[in-house]
């Protein structure tokens, strides 16, 4: 537990200090919000979706581009082939990585929150608080799988290139900037199939105070299961080639 | 290296064993049926040319990769069993610190892995890092950064230290520092390994040398006998004709000049008062890449252009 959060204090001080990370992930969704947000909800329940949409779009950029970047550059990197012949299991390293994103994420949301309380009428009530809680976390762990897929299978550069390309259209089209029934009908059509639409789909009923769907849920745990079994097949490819 | 049940009751395991290790990258044979041992309070350094194996060594020994066939031990434990590893400290690659760290976090982080660190204070100071605590490892000089990555060896106050050429690109007076901690560590019962493809390295702190050339230890010894064989010194003259002279390893013909390879260049030059008569001569040490490539008449080794 020691060495847990010694690693985790470790990788927090290297992103908080890393100028790319820290905009990318918590200043940008932020700007992107108020570039959006202020001037087109009329009420509370209107701004409440909206702030929903732009969580997530937070949390995804912290997750995702921490996870696929972060792993990507370990892979190439000799201090962590260094931290490999230290007495520690990669376990605890792991844990320590999810700590380290689900924090920075967590921030990213805080940061969402204050905008659009100072800027627009949202409003939520302690228990709605909790549900979207639940909702961000839901959705999170297929992104955030999704994200060690891509840094277990891409090089460095190509990681970040990747984590980008799929970034900005999943949020788009999986509704979190247009809500989903004012999309052009084939972008509707294909949101169907995006991990950020279900997403989407438990936090707007958090926010709105409407009952989730079970489906919704389903969808995510089928993104969790392939992008699970895709994050452990480069994992095991990856400790093949450079440890074996 | 058989062992016998009492040889494994009755005294404790040897920091470092290499029982019969080949390993294989693709087609590269990269180790071919290597077997070595490093014992309790010994500096062992294995000496060779660049390509010659010894990183592959230490990868295996620090837990790093898995040989093809054949064993590594740290004390008696498999070195992917991060208990092994607790006994161990190994130099990263200087150019690989964490850039957006402060020296203390490196060391905080690094000793947060062992039950029982270095104390902070003597480990700044034995590797002359004391003031700089609070700089970013991006901000440090190149020297600087390589006596960081060895203070980390020695960091969780192991019992055996491996230095993959730890002085590589230091100017003289930071390598006499760092050798005289290394000395200082073994005063106190350190066991050290250490790769180098410097004799002169292996001479100043090593007890024996193993020589590794092509995957494979081709001699080990003491430092006197190692010496011997692979440091050479190139001895050029001009001269009508040469007598056969002693102790000399190869000898070529240039145009006008001769060039002879050998072990004590003093001897050769002595007889060749005696009984030569000679112009120009010139003494020269020899790199150990050169002498590889005198010794095993090798002129691939050039021409591959190994790194």
């Amino acid at each position: 537990m020691k060495l847990v959060l010694a690693q985790y204090k470790a990788s927090v001080l290297s992103l908080a200090r890393n100028p790319g990370y820290f905009i990318g992930s918590i200043v940008f969704p932020a700007l992107f919000f108020l570039f959006f947000a202020p001037s087109g909800v009329r009420n509370s329940a209107e701004a409440n979706f909206v702030m929903g949409s732009f969580m997530i779009f937070a949390a995804m950029g912290a997750l995702f581009f921490g996870f696929a970047v972060g792993i990507a550059q370990d892979r190439a990197s000799a201090w962590a082939a260094y931290e490999r012949t230290l007495p520690g299991s990669p376990l605890s390293r792991l844990v320590s990585r999810v700590m380290n994103g689900f924090t920075f994420a967590a921030c990213a949301v805080a940061v969402m929150a204050l905008v659009a309380h100072l800027t627009t009428p949202a409003h939520l009530s302690p228990p709605a608080w909790g549900r979207l809680a639940l909702a961000l976390v839901a959705g999170a762990i297929p992104i955030s799988l999704l994200g060690f897929a891509i840094g277990y299978f891409a090089s460095p550069r190509g990681a970040g290139t990747l984590a980008q390309l799929l970034y900005l259209p999943m949020s788009f089209v999986g509704g979190l900037w247009v809500p989903p029934q004012h999309l052009p009908e084939v972008v509707r059509q294909l949101s169907q199939f995006t991990p950020t639409r279900h997403w989407g789909e438990v936090v707007w009923p958090a926010v709105t105070d409407q009952p989730w769907q079970a489906q919704d849920f389903l969808w995510l745990g089928a993104f969790t299961l392939v992008f699970g079994f895709l994050a452990l097949w480069g994992y095991r490819r990856d400790q093949g080639q450079r440890f074996s | 290296m058989v062992r016998s049940l009492t040889d494994v009751v009755h005294r404790p395991p040897s920091p470092v064993v290499l029982e019969q290790v080949s390993k294989h990258y693709g087609s590269v044979k990269a180790l071919d049926n290597v077997s070595l041992e490093v014992r309790p309070g010994e500096v062992l350094a294995l000496l060779g040319p660049n390509g010659a194996g010894k990183s592959t060594a230490i990868s295996l020994l620090a837990g790093l990769r898995k040989a093809d066939s054949g064993k590594a031990w740290l004390f008696g434990l498999d070195p992917r069993d991060p208990k092994a590893r607790v006994n161990l400290g190994v130099t990263p690659q200087e150019t690989g610190l964490p850039n957006e760290l402060r020296v203390e976090e490196v060391l905080d982080l690094v000793q947060a892995y062992y039950p029982d660190p270095m104390p902070r204070e003597e480990l700044l100071e034995r590797f002359g890092l004391a003031g700089l605590e609070r700089r970013q490892c991006g901000g440090l000089s190149g020297g600087q950064k390589r006596r960081l990555a060895v203070a980390l060896a020695f960091a969780g106050n192991p019992r055996l230290v491996i230095l993959d050429e730890p002085t590589t690109g230091l100017d003289v007076e930071a390598r006499r520092s760092l050798w005289e901690g290394v000395k200082q560590y073994q005063a106190q019962g350190g066991t050290v390994l250490l790769t180098t493809h410097y004799l002169e390295e292996a001479e100043a702190l090593a007890s024996r040398i193993a020589v590794i050339d092509h995957g494979r230890i081709i001699a080990e010894g003491t430092v006197a006998q190692i010496k011997a064989r692979v440091g050479l010194r190139q001895v050029r003259f001009r001269a009508a004709e040469v007598p056969p002279l002693e102790g000399v390893s190869k000898l070529e013909h240039r145009g006008g000049s001769f060039v002879l390879y050998t072990p004590d260049s003093d001897a050769v030059v002595r007889q060749l008062v005696g009984q030569a008569t000679f112009s120009d001569l010139e003494v020269q040490p020899v790199s150990l890449e050169e002498a590889f490539i005198v010794l095993t008449g090798d002129s691939r080794r050039e021409a591959k252009g190994e790194r």
